[in-house]
C-alpha cells in the first residue's frame, strides 16, 4: 500500500482554493442542491480580456482557509456504507467529499491519503479500489492539514470481496462494446462509419451489439478472435499496434481493458444470454456541485441494470464539457475547471445512456446595491447573480436604451425626432411607452418577418417562385403585425394546404419537401430539438431512438402534392388515409407520435399535421414555448439561456433554468403572445443594463449581468449606412424607399454585394446559425473602401453635401445631428472639437474657390469615420 | 501621382495592380501597424506551416493529351502529341511539357480519377464531394475547412485565398464555398467580387490617412464591453484592410514587384485576359500563390485558362500546355528552393477528363468516366504514377482513385486528422471532412 506525503496538500493549500467559500457564504447562502445544481453552463472565449478582472478578484479570495470538519465517502451505487466487490479485477472509484466549517463541500478524492489494512484489495492514490482476493478489508482515509501534518479529518470504509477465482461469464454488449466506444474504435471516423474501415465494421457508438458480434466473430475467416491463443487475436494485435493499425495504438497490454478482452476471448467469446441484464440508466455523482475556480472534481458514474444491480463505469464512460473553455473532463472521470465564473455542464455517456454533471463556479464578488427589479425576469437573473456573486452593471442611459430597443425591436436606428421626443418626455414610464410604440409599428413586423422568413426557408429557388415568396413574406409580416398568437402561426404553417396563391403559409412546404427534412425542421425550429441523428441510429446525446424519429415523421406521411394547372403552382393537400411510417431498424410500421409521447390513433379523415400542431402547441408540451422564448431571449440579450438557441436537451442545460421555466410559463400563459413576450423582456432591468462592465463582470458571458453588445445584422447595417448618408440603396424590382430589412426573400443577396459579404442568410436552413456574426476581412475592407459606400458619401443629394452646403447653421449643429443619427447621443466636447477641428483644418489648407468642395469632403470623411466606428456597427 | 485608377479592367491586369501596390508601398506616417508587424514576426519563416495550392484547370483537361498519352491508340483517339520520357523511368508525359519531364521525380500522377460528377464546375475539385444529399448550407470547400479547423496563421494574412477572377462561366470562377461553415470562412478574393474594395475610389492615400486619423480620434468605444473577442477580431481585420490599402504583408504577397525578377521570369508571362469564358492564363498567379502560402495562407485556389476544347483541341493545347509546363515547373523549383516542398501540397486537376474519340471539330468532349491529377510536395512520395487506364484512356483499369481519397491525402498533408475532426453542420450534426475515404496509401 503506497501512501503519499503532504506535498500535494501543500500545493492545494498554498493556492487557498477554498478561501472564497467563506466570503461567498456571507453574500450567497447555499441553496438546496437540486436548485443550484440545475444552473449549469457558461461560455467564455476571451480569457485574456478577463485577466485584469481576475487579478482584481484574487483579492476577494484572501480570507483565511476554513477547516475541513468531516469527510463523506461515496463508494458508488446507492451510497451504502460497505463496498461489495464481486469477481476478479472488480473496481470501484471512491469520491471523498470534505465538509467544511462553512458548510461548503469540496472534492478531496485526490488529496486524501488512503490506507488499507489487508491485501484483499488495493487502493491507488486517486481512490480507485481494485479487488485482488476474496475477503474483507477496511480502508482508512485521511485528509491532513499540511501545516501541522496531523490528521484533521478521517473516515473509514469497509470492503468485502467475493467470487474472485470464479469464472463470471463476460457479457459482450455490457462489457466489451463499451471498450470499443471508449477507445474510439466505433466512432464515425473509424470502424463505426457505414462502410467500416479497411474491411472491419462496427456499429456507430456500439448501438448494435449483435451486428458487432457477427462482424468480429464471423468475418475475416475468424482471424479477429482466436480463443486458443487470445493474445494472437487480430483484434488485440491491431488495437495494441503490434500489427500495423491505421488508427494507431489504442490499447495498452497492461490495461484493464486488454485483460478483459483476453478473458472474454479465452472464455470462448460469449455473447451473453438473453436473460442477462442490460443497462437501464446511468447516474453521476455528484449531480451538481459548487466548485472553486481552478478546482477539480472526481465524478463517479454508476450504471444501473435491469436486474437492479449496479456497476461502477467511471472509467468506461465518455465525458464532454459543454463549454470547453471552462472545464475539461479527463480520463477517470476527473473534471478540472478553469478560472471563469459561471456554470458548466459535463455530459456523461455510457451505452447510449446520458447523465449530466453541473458545476457552478461562483465569483464571490460583493454585490453592492442591485438596480431595481422590474419583473420576474429581474428577480431570477438577480437571484442567479447573487448566487454566484457577480454584481450587475448599472442601468443604461435613456439614449442608449432608445438606440438599443429601436434596433432590437424595429431593426433600425432611431430618427432624430424620435430621439428628441423621447428625451423630452419626462414621464417616468417613457421607456415602456417607447417599447409599445415600436411594437405597434410596421417596422417591428418588417424586422421580425425578415428573421422568420429566413428560418421558414422563404427562398426564391426559381425565378417563377417570386410571387410565392412575396406572398409568404407578406403573410409572415401580417401575422406579426396583427400579433397572431404564436401557436396559431405555427399551426397554420405546419398544417398548410392549398396553392401558395390562396394560402401563402404553404410556402414552407414548397421549399421543404422531404418528410424527413420536414420533421427535422419542425423539431429544430419549433421545439429546439435536433433529432436528425435518430434517422440512422439512436441519438448519441439524447434519449431519442429511430422509433421516435419515424413516429414523428408519420405526422407528415399523408401530405400530398399535385399540380395546379391554372396557376402552374403546386397544391399541398391531405391525402386521406391512416398515417404511418416504417422504422427501418425493425421494418415495423409506426403510428404518429411526438417525441416522448404516446402514439396516436388517427382516423383516415384527420390531417395528421393538425394532430401534430395540437400536440406541439398544447400548454403542457415541454418543448414548444421553451424553444421560442429561448430564441427570442437570444435575439434581445445576445445569448440564449440555452446555447445554441435551438439545441435544448438535458445534456445541454440552461444557465438559468428557473428563468427559462418562468419565461416559458409566462409565454404559454399569455396565449403565446409574441408582442407581450417582447414587451416583458424589453421592460426588464436586465435588458436595460449597461453594456459597460464594472470591476467584476467584464468576463461574464452567460449570466446577463450586463448587456452583451451585438454586431448589427447585414440588413440593419446597410439600412443604417443608408440612413446616415441619406442615400438609399435601390433593390432591383422593389419600390424606391424599400429598406434591406423589408426584402421579401433571399434573391437580393447575390445582387447586392453588401448583403453577400455581410452574410445575409440564404434561407437554406431552419437554423439561426446560418447567419454568422463573426467578422472577416472582406467585410472590413468593404465598409472602409467600397465604391458603393464612397458614392453614398459623395452623392450630391447625400447628407454630406446637404450639411456642407447649409452654412446658415454652425458646424456644431450639423455635427451634433450626425451624432444623433449614428449613435443616438450627444457628442462630448472633445469629440465635437475633433470633428470641428477636422473641418477647420481642411478649410485652412484649401484655396477660397475650393472651400465649398473642401467642406463637403470633410463632411464625407466624418461620415466615413462614423460608419467605420465600432459604436456605429454594434448594438450596445 | 497618388490618384489611383480603380477600374476593373485595369485591375485584372497584373501590371496595374502592381502599380497600385507600389503606390501603396510608399507608406504613410502614422499608419504603422505594430500588431501586424508583431504577428508577422511571430509567423516568420522559422515557423513553417502546412498549406495547399490548388490549380484548377476549368473545363476538364484532356487527360490523354497531358499526362496519359496513348501512342498505340488508333489515330482518331491518340491525337497529335507524342509522349516523352521523364527523369523517372517508365513515366511519360506529353511532349509539350519538357520542363515537367525533367522534374517528374517531384510529382505524382494519378491517371485513374473516377466518379467525376460530370458537372461543368469546380465543385467536386473544391470539396471532394458530390452535390446530392448536401447538408443544409452545403458542403464547405477544402480552404474553408482549413480556415475553420486551423484558423489564420496570423491576422495579417487570410488563411484561405481564392485567386480566380470573374469568368464568363462563373461556375469555374468558384474559389471554394464556405458551405455550412458560413461567410467568415469564405475565401478572401483579391480578384473576385471584393476586388473593387481593394482599390481606392476617388480617395487618395493622403485622404485615406486623414480619414484614418479622424476615425482614431472619434472611435472611442470601449472595447472591453465585448468579452466575446468579436470586436477585437474586427479591429484586427480593420487594420489588415487598412494595411492592404496602404502597405502590408498581404499586399506584399500579392505584389510580384517584391519578388526577385529572375524568379518572376521563370514563371513566365502568360496573359491576364481570360481565355474565352474560362480563366486567365496567368502563370504568375502560381507565384502569387506561393507568396501567399509563404506569408501564411493555408489554402490558395486558382483557375488556370480553359480546357473545355470541344473543337480545335490541339491548337489550343499547343498554346496552353507549354504555359502550364513552365509555370508549374517554376512552382515546383521554387517550393524546393525555398524549403517548402515538404509543407506545401500542390494539386492540379479539372472537373473531368475528355473523350478518347476526337470529334468532327477536332475537339474532345466531356468524359466523366476518368480523369487525371498531378500532385506534388506535401512530403508525399512523388516520382510515381498511380492508376492506369485502358488502351484508349477511356476507363480506369487499375487502382481507381476517388476525389475523396485526394482530399483525405490533402488533409493528412495539412496535419488534420480526418478520423477525429468533425464540424457541426447547420442542423448540428457533426460532419467529418471526408466520408469513407483514406489518404492515398501510395503517396503518404
Amino acid at each position: 500500500m503506497r501512501t503519499y506525503d503532504g506535498e500535494e496538500l501543500n500545493v492545494t493549500r498554498a493556492s487557498r482554493p477554498c478561501a472564497w467559500l467563506g466570503a461567498l457564504r456571507i453574500v450567497a447562502p447555499r441553496l438546496p442542491r437540486h436548485q443550484h445544481g440545475r444552473d449549469a453552463r457558461v461560455t467564455y472565449t476571451c480569457m485574456a480580456k478577463a485577466f485584469a478582472c481576475i487579478l482584481a478578484l484574487l483579492l476577494i479570495a484572501a480570507a483565511p482557509a476554513p477547516a475541513v470538519k468531516s469527510l463523506v465517502i461515496y463508494a458508488g451505487g446507492d451510497g451504502a456504507s460497505t463496498l461489495h466487490l464481486h469477481g476478479e479485477a472488480a473496481r470501484q472509484q471512491l469520491a471523498i467529499t470534505g465538509i467544511y466549517d462553512s458548510g461548503a463541500q469540496r472534492d478531496l478524492t485526490h488529496v486524501a491519503k488512503y490506507h488499507c489494512d489487508s491485501p484483499v484489495i488495493k487502493v491507488d492514490r486517486d481512490g480507485l479500489v481494485t479487488a485482488l482476493k476474496n475477503g474483507s478489508a477496511t480502508i482508512s482515509i485521511r485528509v491532513s492539514d499540511a501545516g501541522d501534518a496531523s490528521a484533521i479529518a478521517s473516515q473509514s470504509l469497509s470492503v468485502t470481496v467475493d467470487r474472485v477465482g470464479e469464472t463470471i461469464p463476460i457479457n459482450f454488449p455490457n462489457q466489451v462494446v463499451p471498450i470499443f466506444t471508449k477507445l474510439g474504435c466505433n466512432a464515425g471516423g473509424c470502424h463505426g462509419k457505414l462502410s467500416g474501415q479497411n474491411g472491419f465494421r462496427l456499429s456507430l457508438l456500439g448501438f448494435e451489439p449483435a451486428e458487432d458480434y457477427e462482424h468480429l466473430v464471423k468475418e475475416a475467416r475468424g482471424r479477429r478472435l482466436f480463443p486458443a491463443a487470445p493474445e494472437r487475436s487480430l483484434l488485440l494485435l491491431k488495437a495494441t499496434a503490434a500489427l500495423p493499425h491505421g488508427g494507431g495504438k489504442r490499447l495498452n497490454i497492461d490495461s484493464d481493458e486488454y485483460r478483459l478482452l483476453v478473458r472474454w476471448i479465452s472464455q470462448g467469446i460469449p455473447f451473453g444470454s438473453p436473460a442477462d441484464p442490460s443497462v437501464k440508466s446511468i447516474d453521476v455523482f455528484p449531480a451538481a456541485r459548487i466548485m472553486e475556480r481552478g478546482g477539480r472534481q472526481q465524478l463517479i458514474v454508476t450504471a444501473r441494470y435491469t436486474d437492479g444491480s449496479t456497476e461502477d463505469v467511471t472509467r468506461q464512460a465518455l465525458y464532454e464539457a459543454n463549454e470547453k473553455e471552462m472545464a475539461a473532463a479527463g480520463e477517470g472521470g476527473v473534471v478540472s475547471v478553469n478560472q471563469q465564473p459561471g456554470d458548466v455542464a459535463v455530459m456523461v455517456r455510457y451505452q447510449g445512456m446520458v447523465a449530466t454533471f453541473r458545476a457552478t463556479l461562483p465569483l464571490g464578488a460583493p454585490m453592492g446595491t442591485l438596480p431595481p427589479a422590474r419583473n420576474f425576469i429581474d428577480d431570477l437573473v438577480f437571484k442567479k447573480l447573487k448566487q454566484i456573486g457577480m454584481p450587475p452593471s448599472g442601468v443604461c442611459s435613456d439614449q442608449t436604451f432608445l438606440r438599443r430597443v429601436t434596433l432590437d425591436v424595429a431593426g433600425r436606428m432611431p430618427s432624430e425626432k424620435e430621439m428628441a421626443d423621447f428625451l423630452a418626455d419626462k414621464d417616468s414610464g417613457r421607456r415602456d411607452k417607447c417599447i409599445d410604440r415600436l411594437l405597434a409599428s410596421n417596422d417591428y413586423a418588417d424586422f421580425f418577418a425578415n428573421t422568420w422568413s429566413a428560418l421558414l426557408r422563404n427562398r426564391r429557388a426559381r425565378p417563377t417562385y417570386a410571387a410565392g415568396t412575396y406572398a409568404f413574406h407578406d403573410w409572415i409580416r401580417d401575422s406579426l403585425l396583427t400579433n397572431k398568437p404564436y401557436d396559431q402561426f405555427v399551426r397554420e404553417i405546419i398544417s398548410a394546404s392549398g396553392d401558395i396563391a390562396d394560402n401563402p403559409a404553404v410556402g414552407w412546404y414548397r421549399e421543404v419537401k422531404d418528410p424527413n427534412q420536414q420533421l427535422e425542421d419542425v423539431a429544430q425550429l419549433f421545439m429546439g430539438m435536433r433529432i436528425h441523428c435518430a434517422q440512422c441510429h439512436h441519438h448519441p446525446f439524447e434519449k431519442w431512438s429511430q422509433q421516435d424519429y419515424y413516429s414523428f415523421s408519420a405526422f407528415f406521411s399523408r401530405e400530398g402534392r399535385k399540380a395546379n394547372n391554372e396557376t402552374g403552382q403546386e397544391i399541398v393537400y391531405h391525402q386521406r388515409g391512416i398515417p404511418s411510417a416504417v422504422n427501418p431498424k425493425n421494418h415495423q410500421s409506426v403510428k404518429p407520435a411526438g417525441p416522448g409521447s404516446a402514439p396516436l390513433d388517427l382516423p383516415p379523415d384527420v390531417d395528421p399535421r393538425q394532430a401534430l400542431a395540437s400536440w406541439m402547441t398544447a400548454r403542457e408540451n415541454p418543448f414548444f414555448a421553451r424553444s421560442l422564448v429561448n430564441r427570442y431571449w437570444k435575439h434581445f440579450l445576445g445569448r440564449g439561456i440555452v446555447e445554441p438557441e435551438d439545441d435544448l436537451r438535458e445534456t445541454n442545460p440552461p444557465t438559468n433554468p428557473e428563468l427559462l421555466d418562468a419565461l416559458s410559463r409566462y409565454f404559454a400563459g399569455s396565449g403565446y403572445d409574441l408582442k407581450a413576450l417582447v414587451r416583458t423582456i424589453c421592460q426588464s432591468t436586465t435588458y436595460q443594463l449597461d453594456a459597460t462592465p464594472n470591476q467584476y463582470n467584464g468576463i461574464d458571458r452567460q449570466n446577463f449581468s450586463r448587456y452583451y453588445p451585438k454586431r448589427l445584422e447585414a440588413e440593419v447595417l446597410l439600412d443604417a449606412v443608408d440612413h446616415l448618408t441619406g442615400v438609399p440603396t435601390r433593390f432591383e424590382g422593389m419600390p424606391a424607399g424599400t429598406r434591406a430589412v423589408q426584402l421579401p426573400d433571399n434573391s437580393f443577396n447575390s445582387s447586392v454585394y453588401f448583403l453577400t459579404v455581410f452574410g445575409r442568410p440564404d434561407s437554406s436552413s431552419a437554423c439561426e446559425c446560418e447567419r454568422s456574426d463573426a467578422p472577416n476581412l472582406a467585410q472590413c475592407l468593404h465598409l472602409l473602401n467600397a465604391q458603393g459606400i464612397q458614392q453614398k458619401l459623395a452623392s450630391p443629394g447625400g447628407r454630406a453635401a446637404r450639411l456642407a452646403a447649409d452654412t446658415q447653421q454652425p458646424d456644431d449643429v450639423h455635427l451634433r445631428g450626425l451624432y444623433h443619427l449614428a449613435y443616438t447621443r450627444e457628442p462630448d466636447i472633445s469629440e465635437l472639437a475633433a470633428a470641428k477641428g477636422y473641418i477647420e483644418q481642411a478649410l485652412s489648407k484649401s484655396k477660397d474657390k475650393d472651400k465649398a468642395a473642401t467642406r463637403k469632403r470633410a463632411y464625407e470623411d466624418i461620415l466615413w469615420a462614423l460608419i467605420n466606428s465600432k459604436e456605429f456597427s454594434f448594438n450596445h | 501621382m497618388l490618384r489611383i485608377d480603380g477600374s476593373r479592367a485595369r485591375f485584372c491586369d497584373g501590371v496595374s495592380r502592381r502599380n497600385f501596390l507600389k503606390i501603396g508601398a510608399l507608406g504613410i506616417a502614422g499608419l504603422s501597424m505594430p500588431q501586424i508587424l508583431r504577428a508577422e514576426a511571430a509567423a516568420g519563416v522559422s515557423n513553417p506551416h502546412k498549406a495547399v495550392i490548388m490549380i484548377f484547370l476549368p473545363g476538364g483537361p484532356a487527360h490523354m493529351d497531358l499526362f496519359d498519352l496513348k501512342p498505340e491508340a488508333p489515330s482518331e483517339v491518340r491525337g497529335e502529341f507524342r509522349p516523352i520520357k521523364t527523369n523517372v523511368a517508365g513515366m511519360e508525359i506529353c511532349e509539350l511539357m519538357p520542363m515537367l519531364a525533367k522534374r517528374a521525380d517531384r510529382y505524382a500522377l494519378i491517371r485513374s480519377m473516377v466518379n467525376c460528377s460530370g458537372d461543368h464546375d469546380a465543385f467536386q475539385c473544391l470539396t471532394g464531394r458530390l452535390k446530392r444529399n448536401m447538408p443544409p448550407g452545403g458542403w464547405p470547400s477544402l480552404g474553408s475547412y482549413v480556415a475553420k479547423v486551423q484558423g489564420p496563421l496570423n491576422k495579417a494574412i487570410p488563411p484561405f485565398v481564392g485567386l480566380s477572377p470573374k469568368m464568363g462561366h462563373m461556375e469555374w470562377a468558384d474559389a471554394g464555398q464556405p458551405g455550412y461553415l458560413g461567410i467568415p470562412y469564405a475565401p478572401f478574393k483579391p480578384s473576385g467580387e471584393g476586388k473593387d474594395d481593394m482599390v481606392l475610389h476617388d480617395v487618395t492615400l493622403d485622404r485615406l490617412a486623414d480619414r484614418r486619423a479622424l476615425l482614431q480620434s472619434l472611435d472611442r468605444f470601449r472595447r472591453d464591453v465585448d468579452s466575446s473577442g468579436m470586436m477585437e477580431g474586427l479591429d484586427a481585420f480593420d487594420q489588415q484592410a487598412m494595411g492592404m490599402l496602404t502597405s502590408s504583408k498581404l499586399a506584399d504577397a500579392l505584389d510580384l514587384s517584391k519578388e526577385d525578377p529572375r524568379v518572376v521570369e521563370r514563371y513566365g508571362k502568360g496573359s491576364p485576359a481570360n481565355r474565352d469564358d474560362g480563366g486567365p492564363r496567368l502563370t504568375s498567379n502560381f507565384l502569387v500563390a506561393r507568396r501567399l502560402v509563404e506569408a501564411g495562407s493555408r489554402c490558395v485556389t486558382l483557375a488556370f485558362s480553359r480546357w473545355d476544347h470541344h473543337g480545335r483541341n490541339f491548337p489550343q493545347l499547343r498554346e496552353d500546355i507549354p504555359l502550364l509546363d513552365q509555370g508549374l515547373s517554376a512552382l515546383l523549383d521554387d517550393l524546393r528552393d525555398r524549403g517548402l516542398e515538404k509543407d506545401v501540397s500542390v494539386i492540379v486537376w479539372g472537373e473531368f477528363g475528355r473523350s478518347p474519340a476526337i470529334n468532327k471539330d477536332g475537339g474532345r468532349d466531356h468524359w466523366p468516366k476518368v480523369s487525371c491529377a498531378l500532385m506534388a510536395g506535401g512530403g508525399m512520395k512523388t516520382g510515381q504514377v498511380i492508376g492506369r487506364t485502358d488502351r484508349l484512356a477511356s476507363e480506369a483499369t487499375d487502382r481507381p482513385v476517388e476525389f475523396g481519397e485526394v482530399f483525405a491525402t490533402l488533409y493528412a498533408n495539412l496535419g488534420i486528422d480526418i478520423a477525429k475532426t468533425t464540424l457541426p453542420d447547420l442542423s448540428g450534426r457533426p460532419q467529418y471532412l471526408v466520408d469513407g475515404f483514406q489518404p492515398i496509401r501510395e503517396l503518404v
